[in-house]
């Protein structure tokens, strides 16, 4: 009898198991179940836990990643108001927000189907927004001329609304721009622009230079000058004051003016005489006056003697 | 004492044998149980089969059990925390609540699934966008490919800065997980999104910048920049996650790598000129300031001169004219007589004419140099 029961108890478990199997779920952390009955959403379960169902040819269950999903689009090519052509590329921020909503619309409630659409939903909202906008809006060194962010709102804005019209079950979380370019033609343009605007730069600053130093060389030059001139007035006034002190002596001088001239003449004769002169004297200067009297200094007697 | 210790061991060994004996004998009743009905031989073979099997299946199943339990035990390495879902509903509800480092146990699936999330550990992103096409093996190398002379933008990554112009810019983000739970079932890639973000911020800041402040001028207001603006994006998104450090790397586009290093020359090219100049400057000036200090130095010491030697002609004179006084002519010749010995003492060339015989003047030609003299000139009589 013992045994039947045990034999009984393990069939029961695995009757349990098996059912357990067909008629049991999970609904996983951020992760949305969607129940059809007979292929038509009956249920959504948003809870995390466990839940019971019918089994399956009666009830599928279905999971949607409830978590935010990252979706870039490709880069594409439109004009600014102004007629430029930019290309931009955005990335989206986007989760399933009805997934009884979502479920019908991509086939298989497909993420990637999802994206899909998105991308194209993107594409005109990132054409007609580019459209508005000069370049200037995009890029400038006004900050108050610059509206990236109000750009990429309006896309966002655009492109949830259509989301929302169509009722995708969808909900834009964020939107940013990723890229923004020119076609490859227009960057070697901008890359000629921008050499010649080196050149410019360059020569720009050498100029700046050399005129920067020419200054500074003038400037010196005359402070030079001043410095000089300024010094040989000093000088005069020392040699004023010399002269003036000096002057005072000169009163000395009153007592006799004739010996004053003779002593001031020697002393020039003294002077005049100090190196590299030749003299030519006769007779009648004096030491010479000492010859007068003799007939030559060949005929000289005292010589002769 | 002894005594109470031997009736012990004496009890003991009584113990033991008994549990010898309990044993058998408690098996007993349950395994011939089975076979209380005992037709033939070969019923009992097949029942003996059977009982051995069963027993074999039992234990069999007592370590399926503790296998399938055992597999339940986890670690968690340093620097990463676990989180237990069971039949997918979290039992940590909040970060404080995570399985830290260690050894752990929980149910095995399909009752629990574990999750390892990254959580101290410094997480790095780079930007994708703004940069020239390369590798990193490439770059490492120096071997990458020749700049062309425009950029494919399905290849070649830059930004515009706002004066219109191309570079080539790069971030490094490194932040850390600061709400794993939101970083890990919130977002189906949270590092993709702090990514996109930091691509977004380069951007977002080159377009406000300068060509010449993004490369030279003002390089850390444009990092800056490219921090605000990825903070406020991470905040926005509401990403769980905390910002260490934004390195940005700006280069001008490679092709021109030439025109922009000219400019950078010409401005070392400025300073070189500028210094030339100053150096110019300190010199003209000093020598200035020399020769003005010369020349006052030169009056200051004339004065000083002439004042002395007027003042020592006077004393001189003072001293001479009771001398003069007493015989003016007598004074007069010795004075000259001394000082003409003295000059001629000096003086280079004598010429001395005598009267001529006939008392008529003699005639002396003399030719004079029209060569400015020099100091140490021949003289030509």
């Amino acid at each position: 009898m013992k045994r039947n029961y045990m034999t009984l108890g393990i069939g029961l478990l695995l009757i349990f198991i098996f059912i357990a199997i067909l008629c049991f779920g999970q609904v996983r952390q951020s992760t949305v179940v969607v129940i059809t009955t007979f292929g038509k959403p009956t249920r959504t379960l948003t809870k995390p836990g466990l839940f019971v169902k019918w089994p399956v040819p009666i009830q599928w269950a279905h999971v949607f990643d409830q978590r935010i999903q990252n979706f870039d689009d490709k880069l594409d090519q439109a004009y600014t108001a102004d007629n430029y052509t930019l290309l931009t590329q955005v990335y989206v921020g986007w989760k399933i927000s009805d997934a009884q909503a979502f479920f019908p619309k991509f086939e298989g409630g497909s993420v990637l189907e999802a994206q899909k659409k998105l991308e194209g939903l993107l594409r005109s909202a990132k054409s007609a927004v580019v459209g508005r906008h000069p370049l200037a809006d995009f890029v400038s060194t006004d900050e108050k001329k610059i509206k990236f962010d109000q750009i990429e709102h309006e896309i966002l804005k655009i492109v949830q609304d259509q989301v929302n019209q169509k009722n995708y079950g969808i909900e834009l979380q964020f939107l940013g721009i990723k890229k923004l370019g020119f076609p490859e033609s227009v960057t070697q343009e901008v890359f000629k622009r921008m050499t010649s605007e080196r050149q410019v730069l360059s020569s720009a600053i050498l100029n700046e230079g050399e005129s920067e130093a020419s200054k500074i060389r003038s400037a010196a030059n005359a402070q030079s000058t001043e410095i000089i001139a300024k010094a040989d007035a000093e000088a005069k006034i020392i040699q004023g004051q010399a002269q003036s002190e000096a002057a005072q002596s000169f009163a000395v001088f009153q007592q006799n003016p004739e010996l004053a001239n003779f002593l001031l003449s020697l002393n020039a004769l003294e002077l005049s005489l100090r190196d590299r002169a030749t003299l030519i004297f006769d007779q009648h200067s004096q030491p010479f006056n000492l010859f007068q009297g003799y007939s030559t200094n060949l005929a000289n007697p005292l010589l002769k003697k | 004492m002894s005594d109470e210790h031997h009736h012990h061991h004496h009890h003991e060994h009584d113990h033991g044998q008994s549990l010898e004996q309990l044993r058998p004998r408690k098996a007993t009743p349950r395994v011939p149980e089975p076979s209380l009905p005992p037709e033939d031989a070969g019923s009992q073979a097949l029942a003996d089969a059977l009982k051995s099997s069963f027993a074999i299946v039992k234990w069999l199943m007592v370590l399926l059990v503790i296998v399938f339990l055992g597999s339940g035990i986890f670690k968690v390495e340093p620097g990463k925390k676990a989180i237990v879902l069971r039949f997918g509903k979290p039992l940590q509800r909040n970060n404080a609540e995570l399985l830290g480092p260690g050894l752990h146990w929980s149910f095995p699936p399909p009752i629990d699934e574990v999750k390892i999330i990254p959580y101290s550990g410094i997480q790095s992103v780079r930007s994708t966008v703004g940069w020239y096409y390369t590798t990193d093996e490439k770059e490492a190398l120096g071997r990458e490919d020749e700049a062309g002379m425009s950029l494919n933008p399905a290849v070649d990554g830059y930004a515009i800065t706002g004066d219109g112009n191309i570079i080539h810019t790069r971030a490094t983000l490194l932040y850390h997980i600061e709400d794993p739970i939101r970083y890990e079932f919130e977002f189906s890639n949270a590092s993709n999104a702090v990514q996109n973000a930091l691509n977004n911020a380069i951007l977002y800041a080159a377009a406000r910048f300068k060509v010449d402040d993004v490369l030279t001028r003002d390089i850390t207001r444009f990092q800056d920049t490219v921090l605000a603006r990825v903070t406020e994006l991470v905040a926005q998104e509401n990403l769980g996650i905390s910002i260490e450090q934004c390195q940005v790397q700006s280069i001008p586009p490679r092709y021109l790598k030439g025109a922009f290093d000219s400019v950078l020359v010409a401005l070392s090219t400025r300073d070189k000129v500028h210094n030339e100049a100053l150096s110019f400057q300190s010199k003209v000036l000093a020598d200035a300031g020399a020769q003005a200090a010369a020349r006052t130095n030169a009056a200051n010491a004339e004065a000083v001169a002439l004042v002395k030697s007027v003042n020592a002609e006077a004393k001189r004179f003072e001293e001479l004219l009771p001398r003069y006084q007493a015989n003016p002519d007598l004074f007069v010749n010795v004075l000259l007589s001394q000082t003409i010995g003295q000059v001629l003492t000096n003086v280079q060339d004598k010429i001395y004419l005598p009267e001529r015989a006939d008392g008529k003047t003699r005639e002396l030609r003399l030719q004079l140099s029209r060569e400015p003299a020099k100091p140490t000139g021949t003289f030509q009589p």
